[in-house]
């Protein structure tokens, strides 16, 4: 049997599926505007750092911003500590360390004449690779820079106070008076926190913080970090980049050149970097393609 | 079957040459997924030509061998998603190995799908097998043949990781969109001249919408490498 079929329409009357230009879809968050627009903490302008005739850095340009948890990566011997030290001019202690450029904190240049590096070193705080508790008890270690300072208040609460925010308080409110050296290494880590913290900083530059401990111990100071964006700005400086990736809004990744010098290959938001970085060099570093 | 479940589970100590690190595991488990992802894609190109010949044939036999086979396909998904899981837990892949495991993923889910397509257009063979004859509307074996021409070409555009290719692809399915509004029209015009063929003109349509539709997953290939190479999602089939 056969039935006559409609010839084929050359053209029909009306389109049942549209063809309409095509468009992109460039998935910005506004967590990434954000990160691009908080208030500048540090500006660091063609920053070089020298040790003796090395040149340990060449013309950094970045600026650290508050509240968020910037990370610094690369690989070994770049210049991501130096370029942290360069923050809280802890590099002032190395005797054939000097500088060119500006590092500004809230505009001021660092390294003028006339700044007082203890000053420095107290709205800007650090915690360091090791933890490094003073041989004195939990609290005392707590005590110590406000003492030094000469605070006036009730040296208790500030006590406790900053070892609620470095989410100690209640591990250690029953034996405040045992050595600080008692604690675990995770422990120890964030007493070293609390005591940055108990001199009110206003920044915490953390250089590996978390590279003696344990992933359990890690993670709970990632998950510090966290709590403690809301209160201070935070640089951190690690060789893990998972940590980078979990725990950083911003990533700085810094490379050497043939002189061995380091420098600055891309800034940008943690979750733009390690989703689509802007340049090869960052992405052969974060991919594990190049070391 | 191979999956890359088959491949070694060391993930790969780094081996270091000026600078570079090759990370030999990753590299192997990422080009076996590779592997079989273009295996699943001749699979499900293979059961559309027997679904579109099963139709034409009247061949409820080749029909049937579609229906039955579409099980290799789900089973070689499967293992590319198992695959991609283990890939991701184990290595931490970011920036491009993380979009290149997400596109194959989506991939593969996609190439699944159109062997379900292709697994509908056998059972409505059979359907059209078991009525009176009638012509097949003649933009349906086109379609067919357009479909299997793109879905080779997002292939090709995925193992050449093209953005060009890719494009190319989406461009490709304004025509498909065309076959199909053609073939509704003639399948209405049927409907309307012989309406004793109305469930045969239906069944027709069925397939033509299918086979548009198969046409969207393949773009959705060409959408995963454009976001594969330059990390941006883009509608290209609005």
């Amino acid at each position: 049997m056969t039935v006559e079929v409609a010839p084929p329409l050359a053209a029909t009357s009306e389109e049942t599926v549209e063809v309409r230009p095509r468009m992109t879809l460039v998935a910005r968050s506004t967590a990434d505007e954000e990160v691009r627009e908080a208030k500048v903490v540090f500006e660091v302008q063609d920053f070089s750092a020298y040790y003796g005739t090395f040149r340990a850095l060449r013309g950094i340009n970045l600026q650290i911003r508050e509240h968020q948890v910037t990370a610094i990566i690369g690989p070994s011997g770049c210049g991501k500590s130096t370029l942290l030290r360069s923050f809280n001019r802890m590099n002032d202690l190395v005797a054939t360390a000097h500088f060119e450029g500006q590092v500004l904190y809230h505009g001021v240049d660092l390294y003028a004449p006339g700044v007082d590096p203890v000053e420095v070193r107290r709205r800007i705080g650090m915690v360091f690779q090791k933890p490094n508790p003073f041989p004195k008890s939990i609290y005392d270690n707590v005590a110590f820079g406000p003492r030094v300072a000469g605070f006036r208040g009730s040296l208790d609460e500030l006590v406790e106070a900053s070892l609620r925010r470095a989410a100690l308080w209640d591990e250690v409110k029953d034996k405040l008076r045992t050595p600080g050296t008692a604690l675990s290494g995770g422990q120890q880590q964030r007493l070293c926190i609390a005591r940055a913290i108990a001199v009110e900083p206003d920044v915490i530059l953390m250089d590996e913080p978390c590279s003696s401990l344990d992933p359990v111990a890690t993670l709970r100071i990632e998950e510090l970090m966290h709590e403690l964006k809301e209160n201070y700005s935070i640089v951190i400086v690690t060789h893990n980049m998972q940590q980078a990736a979990r725990a950083s809004d911003v990533t700085a990744f810094l490379t050497m050149g043939d002189d061995r010098a380091g420098y600055l290959v891309e800034m940008a938001p943690t979750q733009e970097l390690f989703t689509r970085p802007g340049n090869r060099l960052t992405e052969d570093y974060i991919t594990g393609r190049f070391g | 079957m191979s999956t890359v479940d088959d491949q070694p589970t060391d993930p790969g100590t780094p081996v270091e040459g000026h600078g570079h690190i090759v990370r030999r595991g990753f590299e192997d488990a990422l080009t076996a997924t590779k592997e079989d992802v273009l295996r699943l894609g001749s699979l499900v190109e293979n059961a559309l030509e027997r679904a579109g010949r099963a139709l034409a044939e009247r061949d409820v036999d080749l029909a049937d061998a579609v229906r039955w086979d579409d099980a290799n396909v789900n089973e070689l998904q499967r293992g590319i998603n198992t695959g991609i899981t283990r890939i991701i837990a184990t290595q931490g892949p970011v920036a491009r190995d993380v979009r290149e495991l997400l596109a194959l993923y989506h991939a593969a889910a996609e190439l699944e799908r159109m062997g379900d397509y292709a697994v509908s257009i056998a059972k409505l063979a059979q359907q059209l097998a078991a009525e009176p004859e009638t012509p097949l509307l003649h933009q349906i074996p086109e379609m067919e043949r357009l479909c299997r021409s793109q879905l080779r070409a997002a292939m090709r555009s995925l193992v050449d990781v093209s953005e060009a290719e890719a494009r190319a692809v989406c461009e490709g399915d304004d025509e498909l969109d065309h076959l199909y509004n053609a073939a509704y029209e003639d399948a209405v015009a049927l409907m309307e001249a012989a309406p004793q063929h109305a469930r045969q003109a239906t069944h027709m349509l069925f397939v033509a919408h299918h086979l548009e539709r198969l046409g969207d997953r393949v773009t959705n290939i060409g959408e995963d490498v454009v976001f594969l190479v330059t990390g941006q999602i883009e509608d290209l089939n609005p």
